[in-house]
């Protein structure tokens, strides 16, 4: 840390730090998830690359930065990846937790300079070491076996490399130097395939009086001794030969010799031509790569051909409230102009429905801006889930369905506690131990998934485990030991969602993975906090879902306004059923509360004027209108004096200024400039359970 | 004590810190007027259900929600009528934006550290707990709000008490 201060230049190099600690997390999750991913076998190629570009951007930002500590653990582990992907080095399983140790070591290191945390430098020189030993330890591997190269290398697939003799003659367009191209780069990379000799000749003879320097008269020949095939040589040439300019003539083949004394000295120099040329024109891994461009490439992400613009989330959030303002301002003049002659003011009417329609684009682009897939959640959980099952002993399969679905990032923040505790939940508690599951006559590895997908206007999260489920007298048991109302005639709806309650575990045994009891109140909380909800579906020894579902953005919503006495409030157009004007005979009461007949169902109704005691014109239920909701399942009628109109609402937060408001999910501005309340149905059902 | 946080003490200097005085009936009282934002006349509310009858409820202030409190229906002065005289003072408080309504807004005046007594132990509608102290100008008393204070406090119910 000291260190890193001393290095640090005199200009402020904060502000680029932050993005190079970003970066840095990002490098580190794609290489734990390339990690996690190649489940012991021998990794191909492309991922290994992909590794060792993770670990290489990794170091060379901490070099940049001056957070020289950084690169102690990068370097040792870039260079025994470099090793393993040049075959030096066998691959073995043991090799993906000890790269995932360093890879928290490296975590350790960035949270210390972010947070000026504490490092561990215990850790770091432990894992640095370890990483070193494998290193050595194929040093000497290579070493003793130099006696046998002969036999067992240089390929360790068992191929000697077959040396090809080239002559090339490479007549380049007259236009060349113009064109920028670098001849001696193309020399360099040509040498580095193997034993290289090049003559220059003329092309044409120059004119000596109109003699131009920036105008190619020369061809070159080479003659390149090489185990890399033509393909490779056409390859450095691309940009450079067009078609007919470069003539490649393989003319005697080098075949292996079968006199042994001979075969050692040929292969010896193809150990080392193949050392430093073959593999990295195959390969790509020298610091500056030729097919730089394509994806995959250094330095790059596969699949990543698109180009990206980092900006802060609260440029972001100004975008998006202006276009709020926007939205809003429209409504205003469409409604002040709607009073004006359409007749007389046709064109004002055109180009004002033309500014709708702009602007609405202009919102849903804006707040697309907002979403990111939930594999960025998601993809923290293979990790944990490997390393608790390795605890725990059982086996797990970890799948995850729908990782493109798309929300908003706010959400994405608040949702990753909860999933992270249903998932430690489900593997702690639900999934039976391998003997037990076979018992059971299971398969001896559970599963867990995680899925998400689109519905409507929310975005739902399913854990599903496949274990014992829920039990359900232990459970009645336990909330009565805690003194919650209880009876054995509950519905396991009923009963699931005593697990909700506070402090509530009904784990035997306290564990630090999960069972201290702050848990599925706190899921709960967290979920309520952004607009969700959560529901639970459990059969005893077929396993648990257990569903989270979210609004789709926490910033708009289609939303129908309802009139109650002389304030307008907003109802989510996602939780309205129907509404409808009951007749006197579909109205009932029980116990004292209205409730109302819908095609054989009773339905309570929820007077809202009651509820947020408002001077209403209608009280009568038969006199006003009845708006169905549907709250997961449950329904309710609220009593509203009329139905306004439909709108898409922008939602602002009450709490930012004020306090949290019951029934209410937020307020947002109405076409007249004045605030109306949006209701939040879920807690609008629970005000009128409890009052 | 009661002139601990005024900006004259803070800065070690004797500059006088300017207040903005409104009147609540017939009491004169005195606010911090770098807490003050604008001053703006008063626009029908949307009621917030179940609030304090002093939460008048909220305003869309270019498009943010502000709450609107009638200090005059919290402290039991004067009467709570609503004309085009009536004025709302938006203050930006703990990082928060309220609106208080008010009789009147009278003036701006500069007060030294010695024109401001302390606040005996009753006398104003308010709790002394809220009170810097009582200024004097021209024989005129001014009774100056401590805002962080009674905005943020529980009885107010502007505020989450969690926070």
């Amino acid at each position: 840390m000291t260190q890193a201060q001393e290095i640090k230049p005199d200009i402020d190099l904060n502000q680029f730090n932050q993005v190079f600690f970003e970066e840095c997390a990002e490098h580190l999750a794609e290489m734990e998830q390339i990690l996690l991913a190649l489940s012991n076998e021998e990794p191909d190629e492309e991922k290994l690359n992909a590794i060792f570009r993770a670990a290489h951007s990794i170091k060379g930002g901490a070099g940049i930065f001056g957070f020289q500590d950084m690169t102690v653990v990068t370097h040792v582990l870039e260079s025994l990846l470099d090793r393993i992907r040049n075959h030096e080095i066998p691959f073995n399983a043991a090799m993906i937790d000890l790269f995932l140790e360093a890879g928290d070591v490296i975590n350790m290191q960035l949270a210390g300079h972010r947070d000026d945390a504490g490092v561990n430098q215990d850790a770091v020189v432990r894992i640095s070491r370890k990483l070193q030993q494998l290193i050595d330890s194929s040093d000497v591997r290579c070493e003793r076996s130099d006696a046998v190269i002969s036999v067992s290398s240089p390929s360790s697939d068992g191929s000697v490399p077959v040396l090809h003799r080239y002559e090339l003659v490479f007549t380049p367009d007259p236009d060349i130097f113009r064109r920028g191209v670098r001849i001696e780069q193309l020399f360099r990379e040509l040498q580095e395939l193997g034993e290289l000799s090049i003559n220059a000749g003329l092309s044409s003879f120059p004119d000596l009086a109109g003699f131009d320097p920036e105008t190619c008269t020369i061809c070159w020949s080479f003659n390149l001794v090489s185990p890399a095939s033509e393909t490779v040589i056409r390859d450095i040439f691309e940009f450079v030969a067009d078609e007919g300019q470069l003539k490649i003539r393989e003319t005697s083949l080098a075949v292996a010799n079968p006199d042994a004394e001979t075969l050692g000295e040929a292969t010896e120099e193809s150990v080392e031509v193949s050392g430093k040329a073959a593999s990295p024109a195959l390969m790509g891994n020298r610091a500056y790569d030729r097919n730089e461009l394509a994806p995959g490439a250094y330095g790059r992400r596969a699949g990543e051909t698109e180009s990206t613009l980092r900006v802060g989330v609260n440029k972001v959030d100004q975008l998006i409230n202006q276009v709020g303002e926007l939205v809003i301002t429209q409504l205003m003049v469409s409604q002040s102009a709607s009073a004006l002659d359409p007749v007389q003011y046709e064109n004002l009417h055109r180009s004002l429905q033309q500014l709708e329609r702009t602007t609405r684009d202009l919102q849903q682009s804006v707040m697309s801006i907002r979403l990111v897939p939930i594999s960025i959640v998601f993809s923290r959980f293979p990790r944990m889930v490997r390393e608790l099952a390795a605890k725990l002993g059982k086996q797990v399969e970890l799948k995850t369905v729908g990782d493109t679905t798309e929300l908003d990032k706010g959400l994405i923040e608040k949702i990753t506690d909860p999933l992270t505790h249903l998932v430690r939940n489900c593997l702690d508690h639900a999934l039976e131990i391998p003997e037990e599951r076979i018992a059971a006559g299971k398969e001896r590895s559970g599963t867990i998934t995680l899925r998400a997908s689109q519905t409507g206007g929310r975005i739902v999260i399913d854990v599903i485990d496949d274990g014992a489920g829920l039990n359900r007298a232990r459970i009645l048991a336990k909330a009565a030991e805690r003194g919650i109302p209880v009876s054995d005639a509950m519905s396991d709806e009923e009963v699931w969602q005593l697990i909700f309650s506070p402090g509530f575990s009904t784990a035997d045994a306290v564990t630090d993975i999960s069972g201290r009891g702050v848990g599925m109140d706190v899921v709960l909380r967290n979920v309520q906090s952004i607009g969700g909800r959560v529901q639970i579906l459990s059969e005893p020894g077929q396993g648990t879902r257990v569903t989270i579902s979210l609004p789709l953005t926490l910033a708009i919503l289609d939303g129908l306004s309802v009139a109650v006495g002389d304030e307008k409030f907003i109802i989510p157009l996602n939780s309205i059923i129907e509404s409808l004007q009951p007749a006197a005979g579909c109205l009932k009461t029980v116990n004292g509360k209205n409730v109302v007949h819908v095609r054989g169902d009773y339905i309570p109704i929820i007077p809202l004027h009651e509820l947020f005691n408002l001077p209403a014109r209608v009280t009568e239920a038969d006199k006003g209108i009845l708006v169905l909701i549907d709250v997961e399942g449950e329904k309710a009628a609220v009593l509203v004096d009329a139905l306004l109109d439909e709108h898409q609402v922008v939602i602002k937060s009450i709490e930012t200024n004020y306090r949290k408001v019951d029934g209410t999910a937020g307020a947002t501005i109405l076409g007249d400039g004045r605030v109306a309340l949006i209701l939040d149905v879920g807690s609008l059902l629970l005000m009128h359970k409890s009052g | 004590m009661q002139t601990g946080r005024n900006s004259s003490d803070r800065n070690g200097t004797n500059a006088p810190s300017e207040y903005l005085t409104f009147t609540l009936g017939n009491e004169e009282y005195g606010i911090d007027i770098l807490k003050v934002q604008e001053i703006r006349g008063y626009d029908p509310v949307t009621h917030i259900a179940n609030a304090p009858e002093f939460i008048k409820g909220v305003i869309n202030l270019r498009g943010v929600i502000v709450p609107i409190v009638d200090m005059r229906i919290k402290f039991k002065v004067g009467e709570p009528t609503y004309h085009e005289f009536t004025v709302v003072i938006i203050m930006n408080v703990l990082g928060r934006i309220i609106g208080m309504v008010v009789d009147g807004v009278s003036d701006v005046v500069a007060l030294k550290a010695e024109q401001i007594k302390p606040a005996p132990e009753m006398g104003a509608a308010l709790n002394t707990d809220y009170i810097t102290g009582l200024g004097t100008v021209d024989d005129q008393m001014l009774i100056l709000v401590d805002i962080e204070k009674l905005m943020s406090s529980e009885e107010m119910q502007v505020m989450d008490q969690s926070i």
